[in-house]
């Protein structure tokens, strides 16, 4: 036993700048960097979009010119287009989003510095670890830029074969710039993999006495079962992008028919992890959109059970669905029905979900401050995404809208507008419980309305494009599709208008925000242990265990 | 409360018993174990290894009998692998034991440490006290032994409700010495 340690307490000074945000082996700042970093990265990505949007606003190549990227279109000067740079805009665009941006803020961010707190734990099990993995990511993160940036294919820099990475496009571009994808995607992994362990770990393991499992919050469920898709489809994703590295440099033939391999089955490895992963994305989101529901509601969630095994049933669905992503690869008629059956039956937990949510409000006592704004833009958003997936699923329908803009105004309805809409519903719902100040509320609600203009403005034409035909990934398009092609632009143009503002917001807040003086600023229906906290919590949180009339409050059963 | 406790009154109230010699020997009126709290029970650990293992076996089935299979299985034992291992590096890490144990005339209090050596703490149970420390600690409630060459923490693991009862135990227990 240790010697008795009265009187000694509160022994620590106080850290510097370096040794707390680069050796911080502290959960909540850990997330804080997590954020500051997928922030940085997302403007990076958002910026490839304002670009390609502008490229798209007028049929013909204005400005992605071999003779130069131009910012400002010059009809005097010569214009050949140089479908290159298009090519690596929409692939770091996507490999960004995918793997620095999305995970990383919901769930290395928001899962980091709120899971350990809802569920009572001191810190992760692992907090050394847990440094370990979000320089991981920095590192990969870094590898893709440098990817972006080394020399690539067609003599240019940065390649061109989209996020998915499907041979024999990514076996056979020239330069090193894809051998540094690879490498940033395995990085990523890794780190991924690292975080996932210890947040299963501390889940499982580090739950406050009398937290059984089916007292769990919600966001602290939808984070372990995110880490849990994480661990079990990473390591597959980790083994595909290793047979391309070794066909690249080492001249295997996993995937190059002409030794006897099958580059269709790169795209199974590929979409067996892809599926889980957009699960991934959403999933933290579903958990933050919970809590913010109820609390705007003033009511607890309706149906705190099914809404678990909700989370669980989409997690375990989202493993045995992949092959719907590539229908046209030529599969036999039971496969397809197979998957076009397991697919559609993903609707019913959702709509569990959904339905779960819109019974919260039910006769609540609503009010709409703006994390509760974003959190029914969700609702909504995810819903019309979802409705246009169950559209995609069927496979006679898919042959027609296969990589037409009708599956990129799918996929940003669910993950750009869904995923994105969760992102800031939670920024608005903790930023005060992060630094302690508040945001302006006419601020958040001004950034709320136009992001929602804007992105709808974006994405919902690209309906009318894919039903017109109009195919994903090119440069240019005839005179027919000029009309959605400019007012999807305006839409970006907008929505990036709001980023802008949304990045002001923050920051006005950190330095000017009013200060926060309760624990708990929303309502009694916050009733997760951080609400319990001071505000801003203090270093170190739980260490004195937290007691159960904390956190249970019985009603959510 | 993550505890046991056991009392052999029988045995300790034996006038010349081996119960009641000093310096541990023969069997202890009261002994109390103590150890921190871990909300996942091993059949728990079961079944998550159980099914992390079906389910990432999943994508191997479309490559049996395929040179990919072999590729592919090390990365997937090696997710096993390891949240297996740090698994068990979480029970380790609260692999904390703390034992009182109570003679006529010898009282010890023994931890293991999970990755050091043990401590050992030893005195006369009649000069023995259980302080309450309520906030001048660095836990809540928190509670000492005091009695022998230096003061001893107990049970700082536990909540601070479990302290407090566990502070009326061990009082009790001390009360009840057979002489």
């Amino acid at each position: 036993m240790a010697d008795a340690a009265t009187h000694s307490h509160d022994g620590h000074a106080k850290k510097g700048f370096f040794t707390r945000w680069f050796m911080s082996t502290n959960h909540k700042d850990i997330g804080i960097l997590y954020l500051f970093t997928a922030g940085a990265v997302g403007f990076i990505s958002v910026l490839f979009t304002v670009y390609m949007r502008l490229e798209l606003m007028e049929p013909g190549v204005q400005y992605m010119c071999l003779e130069g990227a131009r910012f400002i279109a010059d009809s005097a000067a010569e214009c050949t287009p140089n479908g290159h740079l298009w090519n690596v805009m929409i692939t770091y665009h996507g490999v960004l989003m995918m793997f620095f941006v999305v995970i990383p803020a919901l769930f290395g961010g928001f899962g980091n510095y709120f899971m350990p707190l809802h569920i009572g734990a001191p810190d992760m099990a692992f907090p050394r670890m847990n440094n370990l993995s979000f320089w991981m990511y920095v590192a990969g993160t870094s590898l893709g830029v440098a990817s972006l940036l080394a020399p690539g294919g067609n003599g240019q820099s940065g390649s061109g074969v989209g996020w998915v990475l499907y041979p024999p496009l990514s076996t056979t571009e020239a330069g090193i710039s894809m051998d540094l994808a690879i490498f940033a995607v395995h990085l990523s992994g890794a780190s991924s993999i690292l975080g996932a362990i210890n947040m299963i770990t501390t889940f499982l393991n580090m739950r406050t006495p009398g937290m059984t499992l089916f007292k769990v919050p919600l966001f602290a469920w939808s984070i372990f079962i995110t880490a849990w898709l994480i661990l079990l489809s990473l390591p597959v994703l980790a083994g595909g992008i290793t047979m391309l590295l070794t066909d690249r440099n080492f001249g295997t033939t996993f995937f190059d028919p002409a030794g006897g391999g099958d580059p269709i089955l790169y795209q199974h490895i590929l979409w067996f992890f892809g599926h889980p992963e957009v699960y991934m994305i959403i999933l933290p989101g579903f958990g933050i959109i919970s809590h913010v529901i109820a609390t705007f509601s003033r009511k607890p969630v309706f149906g705190y059970l099914p809404m678990v095994w909700a989370l669980v049933a989409i997690g375990v669905l989202g493993f045995v669905v992949w092959a719907h992503h590539m229908y046209t690869v030529g599969m036999s008629l039971s496969q397809q029905s197979y998957f076009m059956l397991a697919t559609m039956v993903i609707a019913v937990p959702t709509g569990v979900k959904i339905f779960s949510w819109i019974a919260t409000m039910w006769k609540g006592s609503v009010s709409f401050e703006t994390p509760m704004l974003f959190a029914i833009g969700f609702l909504f958003l995810f819903t019309v995404g979802g409705v246009t997936g169950v559209v995609l699923s069927q496979p006679g329908l898919d042959r027609a809208y296969h990589d037409t803009y009708y599956v990129v105004a799918h996929f940003h309805y669910v993950m750009s507008l869904g995923a994105a809409f969760a992102i800031f519903a939670g920024m608005y719902f903790w930023i005060g419980k992060m630094s302690g100040r508040q945001y302006p509320e006419w601020a958040g609600k001004l950034h709320f309305w136009a992001f929602f203009i804007g992105t709808n403005l974006t994405f919902f034409p690209q309906h009318f494009l894919g039903r017109q035909g109009m195919p994903r990934r090119y440069i240019e398009y005839p005179e027919a599709y000029a009309y959605w092609n400019y007012l999807s632009s305006w839409g970006a143009f907008l929505s990036f208008a709001s980023f802008v503002f949304f990045i002001g917001i923050v920051f006005y807040t950190l330095r000017f925000g009013k200060r926060i003086t309760e624990d708990n600023y929303w309502n009694e229906y916050a009733d997760t242990l951080e609400w319990t906290l001071p505000t801003p919590p203090p270093e170190h949180t739980f260490e004195i265990l937290a007691k159960q009339e904390e956190w249970d409050k019985l009603h959510n059963h | 409360m993550p505890y046991e406790r056991q009392i052999n009154t029988n045995e300790a109230s034996g006038i010349s018993g081996a119960s009641c010699v000093a310096h541990g020997a023969g069997l202890p009126f009261y002994q109390l174990t103590l150890w921190p709290y871990r909300s996942l029970p091993r059949r728990g650990f079961v079944w998550f290894i159980g099914i992390t293992a079906t389910l990432i076996c999943i994508p191997l089935l479309a490559l049996l009998g395929t040179r990919y299979l072999w590729f592919m299985l090390p990365f997937l034992a090696a997710a096993v692998a390891a949240i297996w291992y740090f698994l068990e590096r979480s029970y380790k890490d609260g692999d904390i034991l703390e034992t009182l144990r109570i003679w006529s005339d010898h009282i010890e209090l023994t931890r293991q440490n999970p990755r050091s050596k043990s401590q050992h703490w030893s005195a006369n149970p009649y000069w023995v006290s259980v302080h309450l420390h309520p906030n001048s600690g660095p836990v809540e409630n928190y509670l000492t032994l005091r009695g022998g060459e230096r003061e001893v923490e107990i049970g700082a693991f536990l909540t601070p409700k479990e302290r407090q009862t566990l502070m009326a135990e061990i009082q009790s227990a001390l009360a009840q010495i057979p002489k």
